[in-house]
Formats: C-alpha cells, structure tokens, sequence
C-alpha cells in the first residue's frame, strides 16, 4: 500500500523535558491506525507536531511525497490533514453548520468584494459550502441540528461535530485525538462505526489516539506505542498486545519480575 | 416583603441622584414629577420581573405597591426637608449645588416662589407619594400582564394572541408616532415646552431613532421587515431636513460615532481584538483630510509651496477627492499598527493599542512644523455637492450642521451594510472563529495574519471615514479632539448596545453621545452618570441592550438547558462548568 505519511526522527524539547524523543512512524493510505501509551507519553505533543501547532526541534515529516516542516497550521490543513481535539475545542459562539462552514475555510476562495457586492459566483459558493456542510452534519449523525449553538448540544454530539468541522476541510488524513474519551458504550460504538465509514466511504486515512483499548485493538490496522516520548513498539494489534516491553510500559517493571 | 422595600430604596437612590444633579428643575414645572415617576416605573417593571416565576400576580402586585409607597414617602419626606430648610432662609447650594428652589419646586409641581415663602400645600406631598405609588403599581400589573401572556400560550413559540399583535403593532408605529410630534413641534407657531422645546426636541429625536431600532426587531423577517425597514429610512432621512441647527449637530456626531462604533465592532466585536487606540485611527482620517483640504498653516509647507509658485490658501482638493485618500491612510494606520502586535492577545494587546493611540494624538501635538500642534489646523473646507453648498442645493431646507447629519447618514449606512456582508461571509466566520479560539482556528484552516490584519484595516477605514467627517463638521482640529476619551466612548458605545451588534453600535450612540447633549445642564455629572450606567448594564444585561442574533441565542439557549437538565437526567451529561462557561 502506498505510504501517506512519513515521519523521521521527530523530536521536539520543552526546556529539559523530551516529549517527543526521535519516533518514526509511517501511515499508509486508507488505513486506520492508532497511537497509544500511557499518559504523559507525548502522543498529543506528537498530533500537535504533525499538524503544526508546535514545531519539531529535529526530523522530517513528509505527506504524500511533500515536505510538512516549517509549514503554519493552516498551511498543513490546506495539504489534507485535519484533527480534533482530546478536550473538545469547538467555536463556541457559532452554529453547527457555522462550525462546519468555518471548517471548510481553505477551500472557499471568494474574496471580501464579492461577499460585499454578494456576486454570483460568491452566493453559488456559498450555497454550496452550506449543502456540503449539510451532508457532513448528516454523515457524522448531526441531521436536523444545523442551528444549534456548538456548546448546547450534548457532549457526545460535540465529539461528533469536531470530526464534522475537521471534514470540511476535505482532508485525506484525519487525526481523532482520543475521540471515545467520555462516551458511553452505545455512543463509543457509534464512533469505531463512524472511523469504519470514514475510511470506506470517504476513502479518508484515520490515524487516532484512543485509551480505550476495545476501541484501538478492534479497528486498527496498526498500533504505535510511545512511553516517554520514545517509540516502544509497532505492529498489528496482537503483536503490540503481547509485546512485553508494552505491557511493562503500561503495567510496570514488577509484572514482569513475578510473572 | 423587605424585598420590595429594598427594591423602593434603590428606586429612591435613582430619583435621588436625578433631584441632586437638578434634573427636575431642568425639566420644569408641569413635567418633572410625571416623568420621574416614569422612570421610577421602568425601574420597578425591570426590577419585579425578575420575581420568580411561580410567584401569584396579587403577590407582585403588593410588591410594586409597598416599593412604590416607600420610593413615594421618601422622596416626599427628602423634598418636605429641602423645602422647609429652603422655605426658612438656609442655603443648602454650598453643600448641594443643584438644591436651589426652582429645582424642588419642579420636583413638588409649585412656583419657585412658593418655595421660597415656605408655601407648599400639604396636598403636593400627598399627589408626590401617588405619583410614585402609582409607578410601582403599573410597573408591576406590566409584568403580571406580561407574564399572564406567557402562561397561556405556553410553550416556547407561542400562538401569536391579539394583545401581542396590538403590541407589537403598537411598538412599530412608536417611532412614526414620535417623529410625527417632533415636525409638529418644530413649526414655527408652537410654544409648547417654551424654552426648552429643543432640548425636548433632541430627546424625541433620539427616542425615535432608539424605538426604529426596537420596532424594527419587532417585525417579522421578510416582506414585512422590508417596507417596515424602508418606512424607517425614509423618517430618518428626513430628520436633517426637519431639525434645527443644534439637534443636528448633535445627531451628525452620534452618527459619526456610529461609523467609528462599527469599524471598532469589527476589531472588537467580531474579531474579538481589544483595541484601546482606536481613535489614532479616527485621528488619522481627520488630520489626513485636514492637511490636504485646509490652507496650511505651518511656516514649513508655506514656504515649500510659495517657492513653488503655488497659493498655500487654496486646498488641495475637496471632500470628494480626499475621501480614498483618508481612507487609505487610515487602512494603511490599521496594518502598520496591526502588524506588531499579531502575536499579542487579549490585556497585552490593549495596552499596546492603548499606547499607540496616545503617541498618535501626541505626534500630532508635538509636530508643529507639520501639524501647528495644539493650535491645530484651521478653516478646514467643507462637503459640497457639485460645488454648491447645501443651503444652495436644497433651497435653504437644509442647514450646514444637517448636511453633516445627512452624510453621517448615508455613511453610517453604507459601512453598516459592509459589516452586515461582511459578518456573513467567509472572513466573517473566521473572525468569530479566531476571537473564540485562536488556535484551533488556525489549524482549521483560517490565516491568521490576514485575517487579523483585514480586520484592522477595515476597522481602521471605518475609522478614517468618521474622522474625516468630523474634521469637516469641527471645521478646525486640534490634537486634544483625539484624547483616549474618544477611544474610551467608542468602546463603551458598543457594549452599551451589545458586542458584535449593528442596531446596538446604533443605540449605544445615541445613549452616550445623544443624551449627555440632552442633559446639558448637568454635564459635570456626565462621567458619573455614565461610569454608573456602564456598571449597572454589565450587572443587570451583559450582553448589552440590543445584543446579536449570535449571543442572544446563545443565552437563551444556555438557561434552556440548564432548566431541562433536571428531566432529561443522566442521559445528558452536565458540561465541564469551566468550559461551559462563557
């Protein structure tokens, strides 16, 4: 298959701390694969890395062939990766179709003039921006909540509306960081049904991090595990599941001594 | 019930502070005592219908009785001492500089000299308590009426009832109503308010443009809203031509503050960035316009001109010509303030926006070369359509101070329809989305740089455009017209009427630069007033008189959640209280 993201040797410091120390990391095309490992490991430091919002002291991180260091994160939105967030970080004023519509920002390309003299061509892409919004709304299971303020709907729905918002921007990479941190049973279901849709209907790449262990061993495909910022282990979910340098890492040192 | 008595106490605080500030005397004998009691009502309305909701009507009625009587016996017994002590020879105005006799005789609804001679019936007391009394009931029968309404339609869109139609009627035609006495009052054969029939007329004519406003929200989007909308624009068009010199003044600087109020809504309002220079920008546009459209004064540009072979008395260009100009000045002012402090929020990037509008006015001051510093520029040329003056375009119907008004109009308009578009398009959600959360704006996708410098170069043009309008109604500046007050006055205009609002930019200058006008009398207690006002509306309505669709929505909606978080139980899960907050 053929590799959408490449990242090499990324590290990035904060002051003496190593969050990220030196991790490697490939995702291949319309794969679902997670990152996982205890807290503190450095895995949303290594999203934030990823999408921009902080800037690797040292690596490489190539997607689909191009080069994303010393990129904004908006730049990096606009090559095709989205994410949300482990605390949800909706706009908080605005509507969830207006949430949407704020997502698809990079590629609606009408200037100030027209949305002044409100020409044609801005209107049409206007409507169009607020159709596709709709249909994304409808895909996540928000149908029918387009005028709701963000922060009314119930929490679970917020989830779901940040994948939505992270759609707009027609990524091929998605990076969900913790999307089933909260939810119910029933509402935890829905989203491994959601990630499954995504990639099988949208032919989108999903790269998550998740601590809830049915969730990552039952819908990836490959499992990354960090502890201290460094990369412990790789592979398909059983081999990562048995690997003891994970089960220390996750368990302790003592597990392994009286077995 | 010690609740209503407290709610008559700070009635009589209120009606206090006005006797003390010498707005009854102001007002005159007929009218004083009714309209205190007006205000009073409005008071104990705004105050009992925050009584909980499952309280019976005779409960709120008794309410509004007992703090009515309270406010009433006080207010008596206070005018009863100011009186008997003044009756007696003893001269309060040291201590209180408004307690003369022409101010409790208005209060008592007698002649000053009734006062004076210790002369006042027993029965004026009386008819003050009822007044008052009277206040307090109606106030509260307003809310039991209100309320009855809403409990029997039910539901949270009710069945449109007839008493609401009447109402909402009743409200649209207020202002129509009102500018209809206002041209009544202004013809020539009227004594009606003798003296003060300006003053009366000024107010009436903010409270028409307030009440548009109010009636406008009252209509039905649509078809309706349209004629209403047009209805409206036509009445306010019209005020220039109909008021005199002083009311059009003082409408021609509401309205530039207008335009500066929505340029600062979009920095502020919509991009969420806290700009306390904002005048520099004002400054700007003004001092643009005055350089090339006034005979330069400095002995530099003098004598660069003169050995040029040029006259330095005559301007440069005109109002028309000079307007991109300003404007571009100002836009350029915008980024170049804009640009520093991208990477600065929230408190740092006020004080240094609050910086740069001081070292702005204080360039201004100290240039004397350029500027003629605090001696100002002077003779500044005005507006004029095709090269005729307005009194010659019109046919004498329009005044020059009405024709400052009429611009401040059209171009108050037009930048409101500019941020009416802009709101709604693509840069419009992204400064929401930037004020709400920087961050994750940007990784969604939005430029921050641009985005943040659009806004302040368009708050910036907005800014200029007033200036310039402003530099042509003073006819001379002078660096002390750009203090921070201007900036101070735009930004409390806007939360007055409501952030991120258009009809509230609207009514915040009519509050704060119309009625101090009204209130001439009384302008030492200007700052005062307002510092109270200012207080009082961020307690009693935060979100400012007219809010935005966005934030009233967002309220409502927030208190209906909390109120049906208890049925719905675990099923919906309580918001993180930290983040749920706004």
């Amino acid at each position: 298959m053929k590799t959408l993201l490449e990242a090499q040797g990324v590290t990035k410091r904060f002051g003496g701390l190593i969050a990220v120390d030196q991790v490697d990391l490939t995702i291949s095309e319309k794969s679902i694969s997670s990152l996982i490992g205890p807290n503190g490991a450095g895995k949303t430091t290594f999203f934030n890395c990823l999408t921009g919002l902080y800037q690797a002291d040292a690596g490489t991180i190539g997607f689909d062939g191009r080069s994303l260091v010393g990129l904004r994160p908006d730049e990096i939105t606009a090559q095709g990766i989205a994410r949300t967030y482990q605390n949800i970080r909706l706009f908080r004023g605005m509507t969830a179709l207006e949430n949407v519509l704020v997502g698809q920002h990079v590629h609606l390309r009408a200037s100030s003039w027209s949305a002044i003299l409100h020409t044609a061509r801005q209107q049409a892409e206007e409507r169009a921006a607020r159709s596709f919004g709709r249909e994304l709304l409808d895909f996540v299971g928000l149908g029918g909540q387009e005028e709701v303020i963000s922060t009314n709907l119930p929490y679970g729905d917020q989830r779901l509306l940040e994948v939505a918002r992270a759609l707009g921007s027609r990524p091929r990479l998605l990076l969900l960081d913790e999307p089933a941190a909260g939810m119910n049973p029933r509402e935890t279901d829905q989203m491994m049904e959601l990630v499954h849709r995504l990639r099988d209907e949208r032919d989108i790449t999903v790269f998550l991090i998740e601590h809830n262990m049915k969730v990552v061993m039952n819908i990836s495909e490959d499992v990354t595990v960090l502890d201290y910022g460094k990369k412990i282990a790789a592979g398909a979910p059983q081999e990562v599941r048995s690997n003891p340098r994970v089960i220390e890492a996750y368990l302790g040192p003592e597990v392994m001594v009286h077995p | 019930m010690s609740k209503a008595i407290k709610t008559g106490l700070t009635a009589f605080a209120f009606v206090s502070y006005f006797i003390f500030i010498g707005i009854p005397g102001r007002i005159g004998v007929p009218a004083a005592l009714p309209m205190l009691a007006v205000v009073a009502g409005l008071f104990f309305w705004l105050n009992l219908s925050r009584a909980p909701a499952e309280d019976r009507p005779i409960r709120i009625l008794r309410a509004g009785l007992l703090a009515g009587m309270t406010t009433g016996l006080l207010v008596a017994l206070k005018s009863g001492l100011f009186a008997t002590l003044l009756g007696n020879g003893v001269s309060i105005q040291p201590v209180f500089d408004k307690i003369v006799p022409l101010n409790i005789a208005a209060l008592l609804g007698v002649q000053p000299d009734a006062i004076a001679q210790a002369q006042v019936a027993l029965l004026r007391y009386l008819v003050q308590m009822i007044y008052f009394t009277g206040s307090g009931v109606l106030g509260a029968l307003v809310v039991v009426v209100s309320r009855s309404h809403v409990i029997s339609s039910g539901g949270p869109h009710p069945a449109p009832a007839r008493t609401v139609q009447v109402g909402r009627w009743l409200v649209i035609a207020l202002p129509f109503i009102v500018l209809a006495i206002i041209i009544y009052l202004g013809l020539p054969n009227v004594k009606l308010f003798g003296t003060n029939r300006s003053t009366v007329r000024l107010l009436l004519t903010l409270v028409t443009t307030g009440s548009g406003l109010f009636a406008l929200r009252m209509t039905r989007p649509g078809r309706e809203r349209m004629i209403v909308a047009m209805l409206l624009g036509i009445g306010v068009l019209t005020m220039p031509f109909i008021l005199d010199q002083f009311q059009n003044s003082v409408m021609g600087i509401v309205f530039i503050f207008v335009m500066m109020g929505l340029g600062l809504n979009i920095v502020v309002g919509y991009a969420g960035l806290l700009d306390l220079g904002y005048v520099a920008f004002f400054a700007m546009g003004a001092y643009t316009y005055a350089f090339i459209s006034a005979p330069f004064s400095s002995p530099l540009i003098r004598s660069v001109l003169l050995s040029w072979g040029l006259s330095p008395e005559s301007p440069l260009l005109g109002y028309w010509m000079a307007l991109p100009l300003t404007m571009v000045a100002a836009a350029i002012g915008g980024v170049l303030l804009g640009i520093p402090v991208l990477r600065l929020r929230g408190d740092y990037l006020a004080i240094v926006t609050l910086g740069f509008g001081e070292i702005f006015r204080l360039f201004m001051l100290n240039l004397g070369e350029l500027t003629n510093g605090p001696r100002g520029i002077l003779a500044i040329s005005q507006p004029r359509l095709f090269g005729l003056t307005p009194d010659a375009f019109s046919g004498g119907r329009l005044s020059s101070q009405g024709w400052i008004f009429l611009l401040a109009l059209l171009g108050s308009a037009l930048v409101a329809f500019i941020a009416m578009r802009l709101n709604d398009s693509r840069l419009g959600r992204a400064w929401v989305a930037m004020r709400e959360d920087e961050d994750v704006a940007q990784a969604t996708g939005v430029h921050l740089v641009h985005t943040k410098l659009l806004a302040f170069a368009i708050g910036a043009t907005f800014a200029g455009l007033a200036g310039q309008l402003y530099a042509a109604r003073q006819i001379n500046i002078f660096p002390e017209n750009f203090s921070l007050f201007v900036s101070i006055d735009a930004l409390a205009l806007i939360i007055v009427g409501g952030m991120g609002s258009l009809p509230g930019v609207v009514f915040g200058a009519l509050a704060l630069k119309g009625l101090p006008e009204v209130l001439r009398g009384v302008d030492e207690y200007r700052i005062v007033t307002f510092s109270a006002l200012l207080v009082i509306m961020m307690i009693v309505r935060p979100e400012g008189i007219l809010p935005s669709t966005r934030r009233r929505l967002e309220i409502q909606l927030a208190e209906q959640s909390e109120a049906g978080a208890d049925l719905l139980g675990p099923e919906k899960r309580s918001k993180d209280p930290v983040e749920g907050r706004e």
